[in-house]
């Protein structure tokens, strides 16, 4: 019962890690911007719904689409920045996007002061019938959320144009241009997608850790490490690395102690790198078959 | 010769006067220079909460201290800087408040990492530093600096704890966590020393980072050791975290002890409901006061809350104390006529009797407080309840709901 119970708080930690790297993996994916704002604007999102949850008592769960449709705007807003940016692209925005998340840290500590906020759950743990096993609210709010922000973007990536459209350009920018795909309009779609995960992330963060206005450095921390986890533009492979992650956390806090969690979470990043550089689900490419 | 004389005496005269009249004037206006007082605290960053707390209470002590007239006629002028909440920041923007600055002394500091280097600058310059927040026993044990002191220390947290815990708790079986500062690994070490010698288990005994975004597999752990008491070295944030998990997962534990980030208002608040019951301890709070000095606190924190619009808390305390102790050896060495050198200031320092809102200060030869020592309180319906030691105590404890 105890695995099972540790299993659990595992996924949930994996779930919290997956969506908080999912919208800078799309974004990084689609448009090759290395986006250090990243944990700043989740912040971002995460004090608006403390302002609704707080102020204007909004449900916890209705706080996520204001969310999401606030930070679609920012995203769109911060694209139209990155499109001035000259080469080498991927550099310049890594400066770019630190220089804005120097200013997005010093404005949420005049409008918010350096307090610590979090959204609390009120609600007790849910028992499961015949077990002793216990699912908090916030756990199933993680697991469901992060399984159908996931869920959805494959489906939006594999079985629909525009997402073969963004999948070309994650793959090969100058091939899709080639091809006729309009690679500005899939950076714009690419950061679109990218700021509604990071309002949907936003209030969770709030909700499992929290807030105070130079903690985006963390955020954008756990969002760069699952990306490289997973592989660039593999999004399922996102929440397989959170949960990875997850469980080598959890299994060494619980086997080890809690001063262990960060140097096995390290040792396992090293050792993935050098066995799987590509990614957690990338595959050996097939050896090109000779003619005749 | 007397032509000489009648033409360049006058001139002469006229020179000397001169030089004298401006250098007299260099002198007054010398005197009249503010005195320069030199903070360094975490203003941003990961402490940055409780750096602007300190903050406030060292800018409170000198607009204070320039109200009543500064010091033999001269103001305090504050240079306040942002470590970042980073030691070697911390070290640069020392170094640029004795080198450029030239501060008269030095004050502030949050955490030991912090602390620490500073206080190492501060002793190969010969300036005095008087940290707000810094308990490490290694800064003032062993290696003497003389240029060194602080409001606060260590056994003033763990001897009302474990006297606490044996007399009043009296557990079978405790887990200690502590963050991976050195303040608060000393503070698990001296706490797990005392609870063995008073023959109390400690299943648990563990370390870990501060800002861990998780603790359920901990808690996993809590609750198979069937622990009466956990005591969490960790800070305010931790705790947030901590405690929200510890009450989801509805563990059963006769109390829960955080010595450093339960006893403020701002946690209450922040916590609501989850908080009844949680034991934490603080040096001062409104309402909480050494002997003697209880309208002395009233009046501090009517002051501070007309000044700032809202309520002081014991680490605004911390850094109130550590400024009103370098002002008031400041004023000494002026008033007594002597020169405004490190050395003197430190004297004066070593020579102060004060009694403060938080403690009766006075310092010891190794520059740590004598009478510096918490109370452990009790959150019970949102108001923070002394319950250790007896003599201060203003309330029984509470039985904690588990959940």
């Amino acid at each position: 019962m105890v695995i099972l119970q540790l299993i659990i708080n595992a996924f949930s930690l994996g779930s919290f890690y997956a969506l908080v790297a999912l919208g800078f993996a799309l974004i990084f994916g689609v448009t090759h911007a290395f986006n250090l704002a990243h944990g700043e604007l989740i912040l971002l999102g995460g004090y608006l719904a403390y302002t609704l949850a707080g102020q204007m008592q909004v449900p916890f769960l209705g706080t996520l689409p204001v969310t999401a449709l606030a930070m679609v705007i920012i995203a769109i807003l911060l694209q139209k920045l990155l499109r001035r940016v000259g080469q080498p692209y991927e550099l310049n925005t890594l400066v770019v996007t630190f220089g804005l998340a120097l200013v997005l840290q010093n404005t949420m500590l005049m409008l918010f002061s350096a307090d610590y906020r979090i959204i609390q759950s009120a609600a007790p743990a849910i028992e499961l019938p015949y077990t002793q096993l216990l699912l908090t609210r916030t756990q199933v709010i993680l697991i469901g959320t992060s399984l159908l922000a996931t869920t959805a973007l494959y489906i939006l990536l594999r079985k629909t144009f525009l997402g073969k459209a963004l999948r070309a350009t994650i793959q090969d920018r100058e091939a899709a241009k080639l091809a006729g795909i309009n690679v500005r309009r899939m950076s714009l779609v690419g950061f679109a997608i990218g700021g509604a995960l990071i309002g949907l992330a936003g209030p969770l963060y709030a909700r499992t850790t929290y807030l105070y206005p130079s903690g985006g450095t963390e955020a954008s921390l756990i969002a760069i490490i699952i990306t490289i986890f997973a592989g660039v533009g593999r999004i399922r492979g996102i929440l397989l690395g959170g949960w990875a992650l997850g469980i080598a956390e959890s299994t060494t806090v619980y086997a080890l102690g809690t001063g262990w969690r960060e140097l096995v979470s390290a040792l396992v990043l090293i050792s993935l790198l050098l066995l799987k550089p590509q990614g957690i689900l990338s595959r050996k490419p097939k050896a090109a078959r000779l003619p005749g | 010769m007397n032509i000489f004389s009648n033409i360049f005496k006058p001139i002469v005269s006229l020179v000397v006067s001169l030089t004298v009249s401006v250098c007299s004037a260099g002198a007054a206006l010398g005197n009249s220079s503010p005195i320069r007082v030199g903070e360094i605290d975490p203003l941003t960053g990961k402490l940055a909460k409780h750096g602007q707390e300190i903050h406030e209470g060292i800018l409170y002590a000198i607009e204070q201290a320039n109200s009543t007239g500064g010091a033999a006629g001269r103001k305090f002028e504050l240079l306040s800087r942002d470590d970042q909440s980073q030691p070697e920041v911390a070290i640069n923007q020392a170094e640029d408040l004795i080198y450029r600055e030239q501060v008269a002394g030095l004050v502030g500091g949050y955490v030991d990492s912090l602390v620490g280097p500073i206080s190492e600058l501060a002793a190969k310059h010969q300036v005095p530093y008087v940290a707000s927040a810094s308990l490490q026993q290694g800064l003032t044990l062993g290696r003497h600096n003389p240029y060194f002191f602080r409001v606060a220390h260590l056994q003033g947290v763990v001897e009302p704890l474990c006297s606490f815990l044996i007399q009043e708790l009296k557990p079978d079986r405790v887990a200690v966590l502590y963050a991976s500062t050195p303040g608060s690994t000393e503070f698990g070490q001296q706490v797990r020393s005392c609870l063995l010698d008073a023959a109390i288990e400690i299943p648990i005994f563990e370390k870990f980072r501060p800002g861990s975004p998780d603790f359920s597999a901990f808690l996993l752990k809590i609750r198979r050791s069937r622990v009466d008491v956990l005591i969490s070295g960790g800070f305010f944030a931790d705790h947030l975290i901590l405690v929200r998990q510890m009450k989801e997962q509805k563990i059963p534990l006769r109390a829960y002890i955080g010595p450093w980030g339960i006893a403020y208002p701002s946690f209450l608040e922040a916590m609501g409901e989850a908080a009844h019951g949680l034991f934490g301890m603080c040096a001062w709070n409104p309402g909480i006061a050494v002997a003697g000095a209880d309208k002395q606190s009233r009046a501090f924190v009517e002051g501070f809350t007309a000044r700032f619009g809202k309520t002081p808390n014991t680490t605004t305390m911390h850094g109130y104390t550590s400024a009103k102790a370098l002002i008031e050896a400041i004023r000494r060495v002026l008033e007594s006529g002597k020169e405004l050198t490190g050395d003197n200031i430190c004297r004066a320092l070593r020579s102060l009797d004060l009694l403060l809102p938080m403690e009766h200060l006075q310092f010891d030869l190794k520059g740590d407080p004598k009478h510096y020592q918490q109370v452990v309180v009790q959150v019970q319906k949102g108001e923070m309840v002394t319950v250790y030691p007896a003599d201060r105590k203003t309330g029984e404890i509470a039985q904690p709901s588990s959940e």
